[in-house]
């Protein structure tokens, strides 16, 4: 095998490795990738490694993971290429050929350890966050115990309040037939203008097409919430499949992004889905620590166009301050921050906690979310 | 290394841009392979400057689409130019052409408003530098696309058909990272991601960028801005920042940096009035010297 070909061939299950390791890298990135090589300088570690860095890892996120598996491979290729060259100058002698053997075999474990374990450290995660905390519940939650009449009221309702938000206007073009809020277009005006020699007869219009808001929720799921925090979860789910761009958070002691969980056509599939990943389902609350999170791992999320809804009641154990400045950046950021409280549909209910006080200063909209009559209230909020 | 690379390294740091091996190998395979080169990061790190350094290092032009919401078809590509159509259909009153050969004639190459996309493909001798600046901020239709035009280099209008590029821009573009780029516009580009520069690197911008600056007073300006980027901010300084910060001093005819000095010139390296408040509270309590040496809490 000449140098040039196990080269290729590296490189080619180096991508492979990539992809199961859940970066983005599909066959005509690996064409890529040898195609990149006959420009580089291979004998220099550094130029191989920032040059498939910049082809295949392209994202900032997976970076860190790819410095990691690029370490590990070097190392790897480093050893079966010193291996092939002392084949090729040592005479073989049967106890060489079991030595080959034996090592060859190391070789294929350590590839295969390396595909399946993980080496990658998660650099944006502080440790206490990658681990569950004691507080976290992982009981096995049956959450398919709804009422389905419930449910269909619920549905019904998110689907009016999608419309009411596609019903904006955004600052493209489209061709209209005439009413109030469309403008003349000239430039089909003109072409209409041919055919009667120049004179305009007739106007062609164009009006602005519907603009489309985002929307991103967050909802607790902690003890506290435990109440609510399945109602509220149908009205994300209705409102995910009514409404294409939502993106949709749970979090108690972290934050976890359930949006392709919620994506699943089947309900039920769905809530079987979401009761065996680890949420942290019903465990303790750590709001600041939550949101903190988002507002640093998802920001770009957020934008003018989206509306932030955030559905707790504020029994945070974490630090408030940490919940105050995270609030204050993604209210910078958003197009409206709306804050659900279940317990403020009760009269009694005053938003004394700690966490909520250093919260209401960057919430725009502060209201209940305990039924269904107080969810039909939210639709006009969310329209920007 | 490559010596192209090495190359290509040397040139841009000709140009007064303080270049690293991660750039200048992103920024050759970009060429070489003809993918467009994309790179975050923060504000304000010079992720806009590669471009203009790249076109001047290559002896390129360079054409820049700025991107903002809303951005579309007619500003970013083309757009006839209505009024000398108007006119032209008038000069051609009363004579025997038909409406078909009219039509042709106001709908051709001349009447076209070339903007930076369609300009950047019809380079007629060699390729430009397209700078396609804060894609984060147009909308997905409009990123959409543009990766359509990225791909083929082509344009196809229904008036005139298809303008396919004879010499293909290198295309740079940059994001901020406000909104998620599409996957299909990734894999479409390299990546480099740009980070706040370190100690060392910063040094060598602000001495490269302030040339009247004293060696001394460029030091204790990049230690106090290094020592602010620790801190948590509602807007971290760039090194635009530093620059300007920098700037300021020398004309300021500061020579060392001390708690009155930091205090008029603060507004140069934080613009949001709470983190302002915050680092002068800090500076004021432990003086300068003890607050880049992180003593400040």
């Amino acid at each position: 095998m000449s140098r040039e070909g196990s080269v290729v061939e590296r490189v080619i299950a180096f991508c492979r490795v990539l992809r199961e390791r859940g970066l983005v890298v599909t066959p005509a990135e690996s064409v890529d990738a040898v195609r990149l090589l006959e420009w580089i300088d291979l004998s220099d570690r550094i130029e191989l490694h920032l040059a498939l860095r910049s082809l295949l890892a392209t994202r900032r996120e997976d970076l860190a993971a790819f410095d990691a598996l690029f370490a590990e491979w070097w190392r790897v290729s480093q050893q079966e290429e010193q291996r092939s060259r002392d084949r090729a100058s040592a005479p073989k002698t049967r106890l060489g050929a079991r030595e080959e053997a034996k090592s060859e075999n190391a070789a294929t474990v350590a590839l295969s350890r390396w595909s399946s374990t993980s080496v990658v450290p998660d650099d944006d995660t502080p440790a206490s966050l990658a681990m569950p905390s004691a507080n976290d519940s992982r009981a096995k939650k049956d959450f398919a115990t709804f009422d389905s009449d419930e449910l269909g009221e619920i549905e019904r309702l998110t689907r009016l309040i999608a419309r009411r938000i596609n019903a904006r206007r955004s600052r493209r073009w489209k061709p209209a037939r005439g009413g109030n809020s469309s403008r003349v277009d000239l430039r089909r005006t003109i072409r209409l203008s041919l055919k009667t020699g120049g004179n305009i007869v007739e106007l062609a219009r164009r009006e602005r097409k519907l603009r489309r808001t985002k929307l991103v929720a967050l909802c607790d799921v902690s003890g506290s919430m435990d109440l609510y925090s399945r109602f509220l979860l149908q009205f994300l789910y209705a409102l995910q499949h009514a409404f294409a761009r939502v993106e949709t958070f749970v979090f108690s002691t972290r934050l976890v992004s359930i949006s392709e969980i919620l994506r699943r056509d089947e309900y039920r599939a769905a809530l079987a889905a979401l009761a065996r990943s680890e949420t942290g389902w019903s465990g303790g609350t750590k709001i600041g620590a939550s949101i903190a999170q988002f507002a640093t791992d998802w920001s770009r999320l957020v934008d003018r166009r989206t509306v932030v809804i955030i559905l707790s009641d504020g029994w945070d154990t974490g630090d408030p301050t940490l919940l105050g400045d995270a609030m204050r950046e993604i209210h910078r950021r958003a197009g409206r921050v709306l804050w659900l409280n279940p317990l403020l549909g009760s009269p009694s209910y005053k938003p004394l906690t700690r966490g909520m006080q250093a919260a209401l200063p960057h919430v725009d909209v502060f209201a209940p979310a305990h039924n269904v009559a107080s969810l039909a209230a939210l639709g006009r909020h969310l329209g920007l | 290394m490559r010596e192209e690379i090495a190359r290509l390294h040397d040139a841009m740091e000709r140009e007064a841009y303080v270049t690293d091996r991660a750039m200048a190998t992103a920024a050759y395979l970009a060429m070489t392979l003809h993918k467009p080169l994309l790179i975050e990061g923060h504000p304000g790190v010079g992720k806009t400057e590669v471009a203009k350094v790249l076109a001047r290092a290559l002896d390129a032009k360079l054409i820049r689409l700025q991107c903002y919401e809303g951005l579309d078809v007619s500003t970013a590509l083309y757009e006839w130019n209505y009024a000398k159509q108007l006119l032209h259909i008038k000069l051609q009153e009363g004579t025997a052409a038909t409406t078909r050969e009219r039509e042709a004639e106001i709908f051709s190459r001349e009447f076209l408003l070339e903007r930076p996309l369609l300009h950047a493909i019809t380079q007629a001798d060699a390729s430009p530098v397209l700078l396609v600046d804060e894609v984060d901020r147009s909308d997905e239709e409009f990123e959409a696309f543009l990766l359509e035009v990225l791909s083929d280099h082509q344009v196809t209008i229904p008036e005139i058909g298809t303008v396919r590029a004879t010499h293909p821009p290198h295309v740079v573009l940059t994001s901020n990272r406000t909104r998620e780029l599409s996957e299909a516009l990734r894999r479409r580009c390299l990546y480099l991601w740009v980070d706040y520069p370190s100690y060392e690197k910063e040094l060598r911008i602000v001495r490269m960028k302030v040339p009247g600056i004293e060696p001394r007073l460029a030091d204790e300006v990049v230690r106090f801005i290094q020592r602010v980027r620790t801190r948590r901010l509602s807007k971290t300084p760039g090194v635009a920042e530093s620059l300007d910060w920098a700037q300021a001093l020398v004309a300021l005819g500061a020579d060392a940096l001390d708690t009155d000095v930091v205090d008029e010139t603060l507004g140069c390296v934080l613009k949001d009035e709470a983190d302002l408040r915050d680092i002068r509270s800090a500076v004021d309590k432990s003086g300068v010297d003890a607050f880049v040496a992180g003593g400040a809490a």
